[in-house]
């Protein structure tokens, strides 16, 4: 089984983004249980939820301690992912631009820029959660055609094209970096 | 027929619409929120022909869908924790009353103190009011759970209410696959109740009973409730024949070869309880998951099938019964065991209040200590 745990905070989307990864997985034969954990809920809370991948039916119901993927919707909620656990040789996929100070094998996507990018945006903020699940996808090997797929089975045609955009833009600047260095 | 990815509560709305309810009356509460949303949406959008009456309470909620049920409508509501004590009233109301009736309850644990989290203490607390109560642990035993709960309660006269635990279940998204509507309508006929009140008709419902007229209305409920087991057997067998769907019967067992230590428990900690198994055997200990469908009526005479002479039950219980120093599952699981004429050790713990997380390596872990208890 993968394991993936999205930390991020309330209003950028975490649990959508972690449905629109299990239903990307779902299309390409893997079985998927998507585990959101509410807290607190309003804008701005840390909030995160787990997303599992695997070929049979999975049967954890209980959280997620070491997950082989950490996703940060922010480069700031490193610590508090960290915190939180991970696997032995996790990697973790941010959005932001400076390489994060940790060991860690590391993707990062500048999704802020992406989203604004493609006037995905409410009340000035950037929805980041689209252009995130193009960048997962790339570095989860599912095809782009799927991440369309996916997206316009969500929203539908005409509410897909700038979504489909920023997450194709995303999908094409995910850059690989090996870790930084020990956490700061 | 459709696999798709959505909760526990998206689930459980898909099987009422599916299952042509005419009725609905619901009260929001936390982690059940979104099937009265969602019912409510396909009722205002025209995707499902009946109505929805919006209450102002619990307590009025199952006053409501009594009565539907009564003048025969097929009826649905769902609830959470402190919504469903709210009910405690009528839910005896309905019992009592032979009333056809679906509930869900998301199970959510009681205050004081306050808490959204999961438990099976809502659940536990109503075992008395005559209710049948199942438990599912998969997105797609709430969907299939929901369906036969209308086919068993239609046939007995005995309402049920469908048990999931709140955000494990509810929230979390689990492919699940939609049974074909032709597949459910032959499967569950319209309701066509013997006796329903109609104004043409006359006649009184939960009327004042004499003492000489009392006592057969309540036996004749504790008699039916017993035979509730295998009508629900009986028609998942009929729903397995149909969608190819199957969970269990009144227990779901895993890993039974050669068992000789048996973990009871139920509800969403009943799926993680497989992977403790797996733990449990590669460590060498003979183990068998023993996962509880039907909470009410209690399937004793099934518990003693299952377990073989020697065997030790080990029962993890999500709820506490009060004043017995265990929780519910123990008192019953010891209650059904006691006629066996060789030795079943027994022991238990509660665990898993307000939502504690339960890994598999923490059920390892418990069980280790119950094991220990029983040596």
């Amino acid at each position: 089984m993968l394991e993936m745990r999205i930390h991020g905070r309330g209003g950028q989307g975490v649990v959508t983004l972690a449905e629109l990864l299990a239903k990307a997985a779902l299309k390409t034969g893997k079985e998927v249980q998507t585990f959101p954990f509410f807290g607190v809920e309003r804008r701005g809370a840390a909030v995160k939820a787990a997303v599992r991948f695997d070929s049979q039916p999975i049967k954890v119901r209980s959280l997620s301690y070491w997950p082989d993927i950490l996703v940060l919707m922010n480069e700031n909620l490193l610590s508090l992912g960290l915190a939180d656990g991970i696997a032995p040789g996790a990697f973790i996929v941010a959005n932001g631009e400076k390489r994060l100070p940790v060991d860690n094998k590391q993707y990062l996507v500048d999704a802020a820029f992406i989203a604004l990018n493609n006037d995905l945006t409410f009340g000035g903020e950037p929805y980041i959660n689209v252009p995130m699940f193009g960048a997962l996808c790339r570095v989860m090997d599912i095809p782009l055609d799927i991440v369309g797929e996916t997206i316009t089975e969500q929203w539908g045609a005409k509410k897909a094209v700038p979504n489909i955009a920023a997450a194709r833009e995303a999908y094409e600047a995910v850059r690989e970096l090996e870790g930084g260095g020990a956490h700061a | 027929m459709k696999r798709i990815l959505d909760t526990g509560n998206a689930a459980c709305a898909l099987a009422v619409k599916a299952a042509k309810v005419d009725m609905v009356a619901a009260y929001p509460i936390t982690p059940q929120t979104s099937v009265a949303e969602k019912l409510a949406a396909y009722i205002a959008e025209g995707e499902m022909d009946a109505k929805y009456l919006p209450v102002e309470s619990e307590h009025s909620v199952m006053s409501a869908v009594s009565a539907a049920a009564a003048a025969g409508a097929r009826t649905f509501t769902a609830t959470s924790s402190q919504g469903l004590l709210y009910m405690h009233e009528i839910l005896h109301y309905a019992a009592g009353g032979r009333l056809s009736l679906v509930m869900a309850n998301v199970n959510r644990a009681i205050c004081a103190p306050w808490c959204l989290y999961v438990d099976h203490q809502d659940a536990v607390s109503q075992r008395d009011t005559g209710w049948i109560q199942l438990f599912a642990a998969t997105t797609q035993e709430i969907y299939d759970s929901v369906i036969l709960a209308y086919k068993v309660t239609e046939e007995i006269n005995i309402p049920v209410m469908v048990n999931y635990d709140g955000f494990l279940l509810s929230h979390s998204m689990m492919p699940f696959e939609i049974v074909d509507q032709e597949i459910i309508d032959g499967f569950l006929p319209p309701f066509s109740p013997a006796w329903r009140l109609h104004p043409q008709w006359g006649g009184t419902f939960g009327n004042v009973t004499p003492s000489d007229q009392y006592p057969p209305y309540r036996n004749s409920l504790a008699a039916d409730i017993v035979k509730a087991g295998e009508i629900i057997e009986k028609n998942a067998r009929e729903y397995q024949r149909l969608t190819g769907h199957w969970h269990g019967g009144l227990f779901d067992i895993y890993r039974p070869e050669g068992a000789e230590v048996f973990l009871l428990s139920m509800g969403s900690m009943a799926a993680e309880m497989e992977l403790a198994v797996d733990i449990l055997r590669e460590e060498g200990v003979p183990a068998a998951g023993l996962r509880l469908r039907v909470f009410r009526p209690f399937p004793a005479r099934e518990l003693c099938r299952i377990l073989p002479g020697g065997a030790r039950l080990l029962v993890f219980d999500r709820n506490h019964a009060f004043g017995t120093g265990s929780g519910a599952l123990l008192s019953e699981a010891k209650a059904a065991l006691f006629d066996r004429k060789d030795v079943i050790k027994v022991t238990g713990q509660v665990m898993g209040l307000g939502g504690e997380d339960l890994p598999a390596a923490y059920l390892v872990q418990k069980a280790r200590e119950m094991m220990g208890v029983l040596k």
